[in-house]
């Protein structure tokens, strides 16, 4: 057995052995990711049903009374105010409308996923349906049918590719959870597999055994990417195992609400293992990266302070994601380190990935890998930085 | 065993260790003693190979330190005060995975376990996870992985520090044990009493510099039968 197997397996039996980390890179996401995604959408499509189905007090100033009968049909019992904006505001109602010069003015509570919002939405479709009723008896009191105001049609018509319909919400989470977890699950191997181990005196000891340095290197690079990976993989798994529990058990919660909750991935069996490709070249770079970062620091702190501004700077690209398809995608953007990988995880998830950007992402990638595990083998070299405590 | 010539480390702004030379022969315990600070640590890192010397070399168990590191690894084990061992790990897991880098595996490898075990009484440590253990109980784990490939020579660097008196004394027990197996060891410490009870030949180190070197009989002959005055006063003379 090679020094670098004995001591990637060291290190795994150390991760094995320590439940925290177990838990919060394997279990926690799994657990997790479902309620962190689908459990806001839940609650509000919950809370909208209710509202839907409910009868709500709306204050009403001045209302005709053709137009109250509206109100009462779309579930909402009108209540006479001479101040519907402030009773909003001060929350005596969820809505209030006023009619004024042949204009109805709805008020409500609308910064956010509020109550108020969706009593406001119900004000509207029954207004807007006091309305057409006014222009039907006014057509056909002129000899007119209601027809004429609709002498063309329009329908809208989603063209995308049959990935990127069924990836959903997907398209975008996939991506950003896939870099998070990567750069988080090998967090935590990285750090005690080097300022960890300079910290508790076990390193010198390491280093003083006949063994290449490079094969220490690898070693603990193959065990913080194995976890690295399986922590991303556990996150994609919790999204997907996730959207299929929740559509399986709220179908009814989700019924007839339009909501189009999680999404799924329909991919071509070469796409996933582009995926998987991916994934693991970018946290090739990431981990050589955090070994890096790992033992320069002085201990188990010093390193997590400087790893976290590593996810900060992952998050900014990372959200510029949801705007891919306002960029006029040029082939340099496919050789930008970690930048590259997440526009290609975004075409692979949405299945626009083309060749070019497959083979470009994935050469650079791994050069830049290979740099970076190059500097983490010299920064073990380094003196100054092994004994740096 | 070890000859160091003429072997020094500055750093940016100072000299840590200042053309160090002293050898140390088959089956004998050398102490380096000294102040916290001097020295000591630097000029063992370098025997270990763990740092590059900016000047001179020593030869450890014929192995060149600066040409043939891989070699000097393989014969010698260290020891010092701060090391540890892996706290998730069992003794026997710890001993497994080190003993390994040395081919000390399958068969040899139980047993040199044997031996180690019953050299340092040590039969409870092995089952054990390492954070469960209590100080004695690592620092036995501890040089237990240093000579379990039996290396010809050992270096110890403040190997008592923070040690109980029951563990320091198994300490000083198995160093005298290890040496009639004909080994070398370097005892480095600033403790002159612990060097009085295990040292043949003592060198007093400060500032980097090799200050006085002799066997212990004439070093505690200057000292008046003390090791801690005869420093002083080299030091004075100096």
């Amino acid at each position: 057995m090679s020094a670098v197997v004995r001591i990637y397996l060291k290190e795994m039996l150390s991760v094995l052995r320590e439940r925290r980390v177990i838990f919060t890179t394997l279990v926690l996401p799994i657990l997790l990711m479902p309620i962190l995604m689908y459990g806001p959408l839940l609650f509000f499509g919950n809370a909208a049903r209710q509202t839907e189905a409910k009868v709500q007090k709306v204050g009403v100033q001045d209302m005709p009374e053709a137009a109250v009968l509206f109100l009462r049909q779309a579930k909402v019992e009108p209540v006479p105010t001479s101040s519907p904006e402030s009773d909003v505001r001060e929350q005596r109602y969820q809505a209030a409308v006023r009619f004024q010069d042949g204009i109805f003015t709805i008020y409500g509570r609308l910064s956010g996923a509020t109550q108020s919002s969706l009593v406001v939405s119900k004000l509207e479709t029954a207004l807007r349906g006091y309305k057409d009723s006014l222009v039907a008896q006014t057509l056909r009191a002129r000899g007119l049918s209601p027809q004429i105001l609709e002498p063309v049609g329009i329908r809208t018509q989603d063209a995308s590719r049959v990935q990127e319909r069924a990836a959903g919400i997907f398209a975008f989470l996939i991506p950003y959870f896939l870099v998070i977890f990567i750069l988080n699950g090998g967090q935590a191997v990285a750090i005690d597999s080097t300022a960890g181990e300079k910290e508790k005196g076990t390193l010198e000891a390491l280093l003083a055994a006949p063994v290449p340095l490079v094969q220490i290197v690898i070693g603990k690079a193959l065990a913080t990417l194995s976890v690295a990976l399986a922590a991303a993989l556990a996150g994609v798994v919790g999204i997907l195992l996730g959207g299929t529990v929740v559509r399986g058990s709220f179908a009814g919660l989700l019924q007839g609400q339009g909501a189009n909750i999680g999404g799924g991935l329909s991919l071509e069996p070469w796409a996933y293992g582009a995926l998987l490709l991916t994934s693991v070249l970018f946290a090739a770079l990431m981990v050589s990266i955090q070994l890096s970062l790992g033992v320069y620091a002085r201990s188990y702190k010093e390193a997590q302070s400087f790893m976290a501004p590593l996810l900060l700077v992952f998050i900014i690209p990372l959200l510029m994601l949801q705007f891919s398809d306002f960029l006029t995608q040029q082939a340099w953007f496919y050789l930008i380190p970690a930048f590259n990988v997440m526009l290609l995880l975004d075409g692979l998830v949405k299945g626009s990935a083309e060749g070019w950007q497959v083979t470009l992402t994935w050469i650079s990638t791994l050069v830049y890998a290979a740099l970076a595990l190059g500097l983490a083998v010299r920064s073990f070299r380094r003196e100054d930085v092994v004994f740096r405590n | 065993m070890i000859e160091v010539q003429d072997l020094s480390k500055n750093y940016k702004t100072f000299t840590a260790v200042d053309h160090l030379s002293f050898s140390v022969g088959v089956g004998e315990i050398y102490g380096l003693l000294g102040p916290n600070g001097v020295g000591k640590t630097t000029t063992l890192r370098m025997l270990a190979t763990l740092l590059q010397p900016s000047q001179g070399t020593a030869l450890v168990a014929g192995y060149d330190i600066r040409k043939e590191p891989l070699e000097v690894r393989r014969n010698l084990g260290i020891v010092n005060g701060g090391m540890q061992v892996y706290e998730r790990l069992t003794g026997r897991e710890v001993l497994q995975f080190f003993a390994s880098f040395y081919g000390v595996e399958g068969k040899l490898f139980e047993e040199r376990l044997e031996w180690v075990t019953h050299l340092l009484r040590m039969d409870d440590v092995l089952g054990k996870l390492v954070r469960e253990m209590s100080t004695g109980m690592r620092q036995k784990t501890v040089i237990a992985r240093a000579i379990l490939h039996q290396p010809p020579v050992l270096l110890l660097d403040e190997a008592t520090a923070g040690l109980d008196v029951f563990a320091r004394r198994a300490l000083l027990d198995f160093i005298a044990q290890y040496k009639a197996l004909g080994k070398s060891l370097v005892y480095s410490t600033h403790v002159m009493s612990e060097a009085e009870e295990v040292c043949d030949r003592v060198g007093f180190i400060n500032a980097g510099k090799l200050v006085y070197e002799g066997s212990k009989s004439e070093a505690l002959a200057m000292g008046k039968g003390n090791l801690e005055r005869a420093f002083i006063r080299r030091l004075e003379v100096a």
